[in-house]
């Protein structure tokens, strides 16, 4: 690893710039919005999972007190939403489809009418299991998807039937994952504002507000300049807020029927129905190695239960078939994963984004390969992992690799060596390793995002940015950026974002492209500005413009530091000059690689639990993270990235259920839907590898999405060696532990007898 | 709608009469009625934290399940009167250096658990304070590094008190 480079700003632990606002009760999210005249709405949902409405009654609704507007599915244009899902529909296909909304002068009234709104159905037998959805005699949810299969995607890469037949050993395993919810601190809301008929303003959380933008244009036949996202700060995403939902277009439309504006937000038990996680999912591996440990040839089969219709995990397929290359040197790899129709509500994405899922049996899998070879885990992923300057099979490279290194260090931190196959009873140790691309191209022909600086005459900054912060810290991040570049510091940098009418393009912060991509496009307009700025310099300094030196608020020629002039005084000089030159810089950027992410981070953790057989329950003890990051900008929040993924690893491996009864939540509140508490987390120790990319802004990739890969795999590694056996359904919850001991007793008894 | 109650509410020091109806809560008095939105909406039935505010004893309140009617007389610290004259009080101060914030939904309910194991217990060890945030659900931090900057104010309150003590200096 190259040595640390000199930096201003990179690399020095920055509280929040927006963390006096939060802890002061200062800052703002959507349901803090108060508009003149603002209605509430109230949504009424559908309470069969499969039928027809034959008839919708709101006469009674319109004569409650306050009632301003009533929509259904009579009213037109009645918008398609996200990929194919009609608004307000006649046709029910889950329960808590949204059938009609009211909004009112205040809540209570619009409580009162919608209870009184009158539906009428013809039920229909339904399918919600995820596999009879598949049986020829299922009923069919959709005309244009025979046998309810929504999606299916197939790659194959050299000759997997012939590599299988040359390898050794060939192992299978089966592991299955159920829905969850992302419990978002911010629970859904929306405050829509189409009191003219031109303009749509939009006040919501969102991982994209252009996104937003787009499907809200598109759906009320608007341009996107006519409609305004307000994103304020969004309370929590974790992949599920990246596209815009029917509570989005509900208050749009009930805004436009009432002419005022309308908040909608979901309440308590209904926060269960407007969005659930990771339907549903089969997950079956295939892995031919030779007896050295050295894989050979892969095969990978995914079912997954979309609900009623594609939403986000339409792009499970194109998320997930990559992880199959990044990690290891393979020879042939077939993939196939399948999206079925049922009638759960169309799933969304819990933190991990389908890819932590998918790792509880992937990373499984691989430590049940290292098993039957009898060789370590740790030795079996060296063996096999990948390295700088690897092309992968579908084309991607890698610029900087450390997976090898976090495998290593967080080997030698754990004591693995002393304590793999040497811990005492109900004790357990395990790793796994992970990979994770840093934006790139694969949903537009672009991976854009742009950033524009203002400096002000006195020196001051201004970073314009259309990057959401949902608390991941990316307008501190970048104004690290801004202020490395222009050699200022960071709390000099004044961030304006959240509002399409005037921050720049941005494609949002999903895809772990926030960091990589706008850290990329606000250097690139922090350079803008000094570029202009320089010039000034270097005749004043009479230098070459390359020797020219931003530091500590400070210019000064390359080895002359007590020539220096103050930034400001440099920035003052440049419009009071016979040029007036206004310093203003703009950047974008965007991946020169046409498929894939320009950079991949890697990492490695290690799990130490202990199972109470008594109980069931899993105590996670030590967590160690070693994440190659490229460079860290902002250390502590580093930390706090990957504190939050190991809780929220830990949480769905663990934890976190939605129990379903014929497409009811039965366990619908943060109360009964469990997560861990201030008491039950463990320690976490960070090893931040940089390997210093020579793509990423000040050599960074990202942070936010590629340690919960490992998170999840790592601990159920850890309870399967402290069990003596795979638990190969998440999450692993106290019941089923206590199954898996009981049945491992019975075995143990039988054989005493 | 049932008839309105006049209450006299004391909120961060300011009095208020304000009107209430018999269904209404306390957070909604607070953030619809005062307008004082650092205190959070969250799951309106007690399980999630982000709406605790301060009771005039000290304690540690969720405002989603107090009836405004029962807060007669009553006086209330919300997450605005924490903060005094653009000063973060320690505990705030030590959120923000230790990175305790993410999102920032559930702070102020952290903020206000955390408070209220101060102003009721000011030598708490780690099984109270991992008590006192347990009614707080935060997705964002999973709690580790709040438990640690929880633990790092009481520390540093604990310590200043302990040197005006043996300055003679009052509290």
């Amino acid at each position: 690893m190259a040595s640390r480079p000199d930096f201003n700003a990179v690399g020095k632990n920055q509280p929040r710039l927006d963390g006096f606002a939060k802890l002061s009760g200062r800052s703002e999210f959507a349901d803090d919005i108060h508009l003149p005249g603002m209605l509430r709405g109230r949504i009424v949902r559908a309470q069969i999972p499969h039928g027809r409405i034959v008839n919708i009654d709101t006469s009674a609704a319109a004569r409650v007190p306050g009632v301003k507007s009533i929509v259904t599915a009579d009213d037109k244009p009645n918008p398609i939403i996200g990929m194919y899902q009609p608004l307000l529909n006649h046709t029910v296909r889950f329960i808590g489809q949204e059938i009609a909304a009211v909004a009112a002068t205040d809540d209570d009234a619009a409580f009162e009418a919608a209870a009184l709104i009158r539906v009428e159905y013809e039920p229909l037998p339904g399918v919600l299991d995820l596999e009879k959805a598949l049986l020829p005699d299922a009923p069919q949810l959709h005309a244009k998807a025979p046998g309810n299969l929504a999606w299916e995607a197939n790659e194959v890469f050299d000759d997997p039937d012939a590599v299988f037949a040359d390898s050794e050993l060939i192992v299978d395993g089966a592991y299955s994952s159920n829905p969850s919810h992302n419990c978002y601190a911010e629970f859904h809301v929306c405050v829509a504002d189409f009191s003219r008929a031109d303009k749509l303003t939009v006040w919501s959380p969102t991982q994209s507000a252009v996104l937003f933008q787009k499907s809200l244009a598109t759906a009320f036949g608007l341009t996107e300049g006519n409609v305004r996202m307000m994103t304020l700060n969004t309370g929590g995403a974790f992949t599920g807020r990246g596209m815009a939902r029917p509570h989005h277009f509900i208050a749009s439309l009930l805004s436009r029927k009432a002419r005022r504006p309308v908040k909608l937000r979901s309440y308590s038990d209904e926060e269960f129905l407007m969005g659930r996680a990771g339907g549903r999912a089969l997950y079956r591996f295939r892995t031919g190695v030779m007896r050295d440990g050295r894989i050979r040839a892969l095969d990978a089969d995914l079912l997954v239960d979309a609900g009623a219709y594609l939403e986000t995990q339409m792009l499970f397929p194109r998320i997930t078939a990559p992880f199959f290359h990044l990690l290891y040197k393979v020879d042939a790899i077939r993939y196939r994963a399948r999206l079925v129709y049922t009638n759960n509500l169309p799933y969304e994405w819990h933190h991990g984004g389908g890819i932590a899922q998918m790792h509880f049996g992937w990373g499984q899998h691989l430590d049940q390969v290292a098993r039957d070879l009898r060789m370590d885990p740790v030795e079996f992923h060296l063996k096999n992992a990948v390295e700088k300057g690897h092309i992968t099979r579908k084309g991607a490279t890698f610029a900087s690799c450390g997976l090898k290194e976090c495998i290593q260090k967080a080997a030698k931190r754990a004591g693995w060596k002393r304590k793999y196959g040497k811990l005492p009873p109900n004790k357990g140790i395990g790793i796994a390793i992970g990979a994770m691309a840093s934006g790139g191209k694969g949903m537009y022909k672009h991976d854009t995002s742009a950033a524009f600086i203002k400096v002000g005459e006195d020196g001051t900054v201004s970073l314009l940015t259309g990057i959401p912060d949902m608390g991941q810290g990316s307008h501190t991040t970048m104004a690290i950026i801004a202020a490395e570049v222009l050699g200022i510091e960071p709390p000099d940098v004044t961030i304006i974002a959240g509002d399409t009418d005037v921050t720049p393009f941005d494609l949002g912060a999903f895809a772990q492209r926030g960091t990589f991509t706008t850290g990329n496009a606000v250097k690139a307009a922090a350079e803008d500005a000094r570029s202009q700025l320089v010039k000034v310099a270097a005749n004043r300094f009479d230098c070459k413009p390359g020797r020219v030196v931003f530091r500590a608020r400070q210019v000064y020629p390359k080895g002359q530091p007590e020539r220096a002039m103050p930034f400001k005084q440099l920035v003052y000089d440049t419009l009071h000059s016979r040029e007036g030159r206004a310093v203003m810089g703009r950047g974008f950027y965007n991946s020169p690689k046409e498929m894939g992410s320009m950079a991949y981070s890697f990492g490695a953790q290690i799990a130490e639990v202990t199972v109470d057989p008594e109980t069931g329950f899993v105590r996670v003890d030590r967590m160690i993270v070693a994440h190659d990051l490229g460079r860290a900008i902002n250390p502590r929040v580093v930390e706090g990235q990957i504190d939050g993924q190991v809780f929220s690893g830990m949480s769905q491996v663990l934890y976190e259920e939605v129990l379903m009864d014929d497409g009811q939540p039965l366990n619908p509140s943060r109360l009964e839907y469990k997560l861990p508490r201030a008491f039950e987390v463990p320690e976490v120790e960070h090893i931040l590898v940089e390997t210093n990319d020579p793509f990423g802004p000040f050599g960074a990739k990202e942070v936010g999405e590629g340690p919960i890969v490992c998170t999840v795999p790592a601990i159920a590694n850890a309870v399967a060696m402290a069990l003596g056996e795979q638990i190969r359904e998440m999450p692993i919850s106290p019941w089923r532990v206590l199954r898996a001991v009981s049945r491992l007793q019975d075995l143990a008894d039988d054989d005493e007898l | 709608m049932s008839p309105k109650r006049i209450i006299r509410l004391t909120v961060n020091g300011d009095r208020h009469e304000i009107a209430v109806g018999a269904t209404e809560t306390l957070n909604q008095v607070i953030r619809d009625g005062l307008r004082l939105t650092g205190t959070k909406r969250g799951c309106t039935s007690g399980s999630c934290g982000v709406c605790t505010v301060n009771d005039e004893r000290g304690r540690a309140i969720l405002s989603c399940i107090t009836l405004a009617v029962e807060c007669d007389g009553r006086a209330i610290t919300t997450v605005e009167g924490v903060e005094r004259d653009g000063k973060l009080h320690p505990l705030q101060q030590a959120f923000l250096e230790l990175g305790a914030v993410q999102c920032g939904v559930c702070t102020p309910g952290l903020i206000m658990s955390a408070m209220g194991l101060l102003n009721t217990n000011p030598h708490p060890d780690q099984r109270a304070i991992d008590e006192a945030l347990s009614g707080a659900i935060c997705r964002c931090t999973g709690h580790i590094k709040v438990k640690k900057a929880v633990a790092h104010a009481i520390q540093q309150i604990a310590a200043k008190t302990a040197g005006a003590e043996s300055n003679g200096q009052p509290a």
